[in-house]
């Protein structure tokens, strides 16, 4: 077994602030207990708030826990944070570090060179680094001239420009488009794959993401970790049951599903582009359909398309918090 | 060593981005120049106004000069902070395995091209335009209480930085507020002993009271509006420079510290 | 049209205040709103007391102090409007959201200059109930020429917006460190219209320009409605009528000039592209 790199016991944060005069109080994390190997590309997966980025803010020894204990590659985040800084490094999607007034290539350096590498390695690395994410040709490219995409793949560069032991990704593909995402996650990967020895901790909302790149993946909502496995581990805990995917036209709260016989979860998403409803829904076995179907006709509901399918992250998060994954997500990105 | 070597270069790093930052958008220049001129033009035509003696002239222009230095270190070093954590390069400071001095120094480092241009040119202009006489009387004397003064105020403004780590607006607000009464208990544009021995000697914990009492009785040793001897002010600019020097990573230390306890350290718009 | 300008500027004077006053509490937002213009009256309190080594009095040194307490709503002002665009675009980055969500601009920034108007009504305030009671400045209510004072005051308030918006449109196309343009500004207006020293003072060639700016006859229209007279002989020859007149029609050009100049500020910015830009170093 490989020595563990992030190693979280009875971790919890809680916020406080004043208001008047009187303390409030936030939970953001609750007794996480985690282990994250070397070698591993681990994923977070849970909604806007599930306290992803305050657990990678904690073990990226900005932000101290308010209880428990967090490790990485052994040492202590409150006592051994200057220990622990040279072999990490961090990259958040969004973000706008860096000054607009210099070039692409020049804010790599400034901060290469708070990791102590001589210019002419940081230069040697900075030109690599751009040339993979395809960004080469605007090294040159004062930063206040980048798009978003550009920006973010700019600061996705940074993240690696000191060749970290154990590198955070929190939520890396925010609002990127398919092809920069495409590109972003490439070559996640193939860092993994060239350097053995080393941790990647991805934060996301997007379970195809958590699918597609994690050797393991944590569930995390509301502050709690809720499962912890590889993505087919996680799949097959929802793998004996039926996972119905119904689109429908009519219908009015579809009450008649919670409590039905036959009916493990299920999750009500309207549309309002067309008025139309998706239904996801997880059965103790097949056997419950016609009851499902029978109940959605006396909803007054008409069945606009129909399909049986492989479960997939989204399936274990409902079934595991009891609503999906990317309903928050849409809420989010709505308000 | 490695770290001394590593610290050095983030310091020269951090100074690169305002050396770039000032040549790149040379509007600065013509009103880095022109503003303080204009500034101490008015007090110089106050003094004019009320009859006062000509070498008053000089004490403005020497007011003048150091205000550039103490305007560096008050919004160019500790009050950039609050821009930095609203930018989120803040973070990405405390993440590197650097020491914080090294990014202030940095910032003070780059800051210092403009603010000596300035500081010149207010001197030059300044003693042209009004035809004050400037003869340095005890040049070496002068130099060793500029530098002095120099070191005990970015010590100072170090110390300041910590605070702005803690509290974002609020900090910002009170450096602003800070600005003019410190002119007026520095004694930036009269001999700070018109506030009265004590008043001035309780103002003398700000660097810029002594240093430029000091410069002034270097300059104009005849003119006997001095505080205190020039060389207890400049025994005592020492102890200043070696107390807030020392303080400053202390209280870097201590405020990074309630900072990561209080998640402010990535707080926004506080 | 007037109403919704009137409200763009009602709730931009409300988002303004919120921004100024909710960092701290009541007790503190009053010592800041104080302390910072108390101590530069005191300042120049010292340079007279240390010249004339008297007590600060007699009609010079009232002249100096007074003109000191209304420089506030300059600086306050021509700060305030134009600092609104840089704060916007480079701390806040709502600047894009600001031009997609109200209908003027212009009246937007006039209604966030309304908070620092209101900082600088208590400055001026507190400077001058410091002077009459601390220092003997003889103010009073009672010998305050009313008629006088309010067309005066509200006229050069104007005048302050027009400047402010030709600052504001100046920083629509300069980088962060612009903010200290309109520091500048007030500065050189402190130098010209004489706010702290008869013009007189001023070489020739200043004196002729000071008589072209709206605040020279704004600042001496307050001293005579305050103080009684004027001690400055080049503005002793206009009789009161004389200088609102030369005030009303000064301030309208600063007014109008500023409000065009915006407009073709914005223009330009806009086709750069620079209303969201960020410029920090």
């Amino acid at each position: 077994m490989s020595p563990l790199s992030i190693e979280c016991t009875d971790l919890g944060r809680v916020f406080r602030s004043r208001k008047r005069r009187q303390t409030e109080e936030k939970t953001a994390l609750t007794d996480v207990q985690l282990g994250v190997e070397a070698g591993e590309l681990f994923g977070l997966l849970g909604p806007n708030g599930a306290g992803k980025s305050t657990l990678i803010k904690i073990l990226a020894t900005l932000l101290l826990p308010s209880s428990g204990q967090a490790k990485v590659l052994g040492l202590d985040v409150v006592g051994q944070a200057g220990s622990i800084r040279p072999k990490i490094n961090m990259v958040s999607g969004g973000e706008h570090s860096g000054y607009g007034i210099l070039t692409v290539r020049e804010s790599l350096w400034m901060f290469s060179q708070f990791y102590g590498l001589s210019s002419r390695e940081s230069l040697r690395r900075i030109d690599e680094l751009l040339a993979i994410v395809g960004l080469d040709k605007d090294a040159h490219t004062k930063i206040s001239k980048l798009s978003t995409g550009m920006r973010q793949k700019m600061n996705f560069c940074r993240g690696f420009i000191n060749d970290p032991q154990v590198l955070y990704m929190d939520e890396p593909t925010l609002g990127l488009d398919v092809g920069v995402a495409k590109v972003i996650r490439a070559y996640m990967r193939e860092w993994m794959e060239q350097r053995p020895d080393r941790t990647l901790l991805l934060t996301t909302h997007y379970m195809a993401e958590a699918d597609e790149l994690c050797d393991r993946v944590a569930i995390i909502d509301q502050g709690r970790i809720l499962a912890c496995d590889s993505p087919t581990a996680l799949k097959r805990r929802v793998g004996q049951d039926s996972t119905l995917q119904i689109e429908v036209a009519g219908g009015n709260g579809f009450s008649c599903l919670a409590g039905m016989r036959g009916v493990k979860r299920s999750a009500v998403t309207h549309r309002p582009a067309d008025g139309r409803t998706d239904l996801s829904i997880i059965l103790e076995h097949d056997s419950a359909v016609p009851m499902v179907l029978a109940a959605l006709s006396e909803e007054g509901a008409g069945i606009v398309s129909f399909k049986k399918t492989e479960p997939t992250l989204e399936d274990v998060f409902l079934q595991l918090v009891g609503r999906k994954l990317t309903a928050d997500a849409d809420a989010a990105e709505q308000s | 060593m490695q770290t001394l070597l590593n610290n050095l270069r983030a310091a020269r790093a951090r100074a690169y981005v305002r050396v770039i930052g000032t040549n790149r958008e040379l509007s600065w220049l013509v009103f880095d120049i022109l503003l303080p001129v204009l500034s101490i033009s008015a007090y110089i035509f106050i003094y004019k106004a009320i009859g006062a003696p000509e070498e008053y002239g000089g004490y403005v222009i020497i007011g003048g000069v150091m205000t550039g230095f103490w305007l560096n270190v008050l919004w160019n070093m500790g009050a950039n902070w609050y821009w930095e954590k609203q930018t989120g390069n803040l973070e990405i400071f405390f993440l590197a395995p650097i020491s914080r001095l090294s990014i202030l120094g940095g910032m003070a480092v780059g800051g210092m091209f403009q603010t000596s241009i300035r500081a010149m040119s207010t001197a030059v202009l300044g003693a042209l335009i009004f035809r004050i006489p400037m003869q340095v009387a005890h040049p070496f004397g002068a130099l060793v209480a500029f530098v002095l003064t120099l070191v005990a105020l970015y010590g100072l403004g170090a110390m300041f930085a910590s605070l702005f780590l803690l509290y974002g607006r609020e900090a910002w607000h009170y450096a602003n507020l800070l600005q003019e009464p410190i002119y007026l208990l520095s004694g930036f544009y009269f001999p700070v002993r018109a506030l009265g021995f004590w008043v001035a000697v309780g103002a003398s914990v700000i660097p810029l009271t002594l240093g430029l009492d000091a410069m002034r009785q270097l300059v104009y040793p005849h003119h006997g509006m001095g505080l205190l001897p020039v060389g207890v002010e400049l025994a005592i600019l020492a102890g200043l420079c070696a107390l807030y020097v020392g303080m400053a990573g202390a209280a870097l230390r201590t405020m990074e510290n309630l900072a990561r306890r209080e998640g402010r350290l990535t707080l926004k718009w506080q | 049209m007037a109403v919704r300008l009137l409200k763009s500027v009602r709730t931009s004077a409300w988002f303004g205040w919120q921004n100024e006053s909710n960092w701290t509490d009541p007790l503190l937002f009053a010592g800041y709103a104080l302390l910072k213009p108390v101590a530069s009256s005191l300042i120049l309190v010292c340079m007279y007391t240390v010249v004339s080594r008297t007590q600060p009095q007699g009609s010079l040194f009232n002249y100096i102090y007074v003109g000191n307490a209304f420089f506030m709503f300059v600086a306050n002002i021509v700060f305030g409007v134009s600092w609104t665009i840089i704060e916007d675009r480079e701390y806040f980055q709502i600047l894009k959201y600001v031009y997609l969500s109200t209908n003027s601009v212009p009246s937007y920034l006039v209604g966030r200059a309304g908070a620092k108007f209101l900082l600088a009504t208590f400055s001026a305030l507190a400077i001058l109930l410091a002077g009459r009671f601390l220092l003997g400045i003889p103010l009073a209510l009672t010998t305050i020429r009313w008629g006088l004072f309010l067309p005066v005051f509200v006229l050069g308030v104007f005048s302050c917006i027009g400047l402010g918006l030709i600052m504001a449109g100046l920083m629509l196309i300069a980088a962060r460190h612009g903010g200290v343009y309109a520091e500048g500004v007030a500065g050189i207006f402190y130098l010209l219209c004489g706010a702290v020293f008869p013009i007189e003072v001023l070489p020739k060639p200043l004196q002729a320009l000071s008589l072209y700016i709206p605040l020279t006859h704004w600042l001496e229209g307050i001293r005579r409605a305050i103080l009684g007279g004027s001690i400055s002989p080049r503005l002793a020859v206009y009789n009161d009528a004389q200088l609102v007149l030369i005030l009303t029609a000064t301030a309208v050009g600063t007014l109008v000039l500023g409000w065009l100049s915006f407009i073709l500020l914005d223009r330009f910015a806009r086709s750069r592209g620079l209303i969201d830009m960020l410029t920090q170093s």
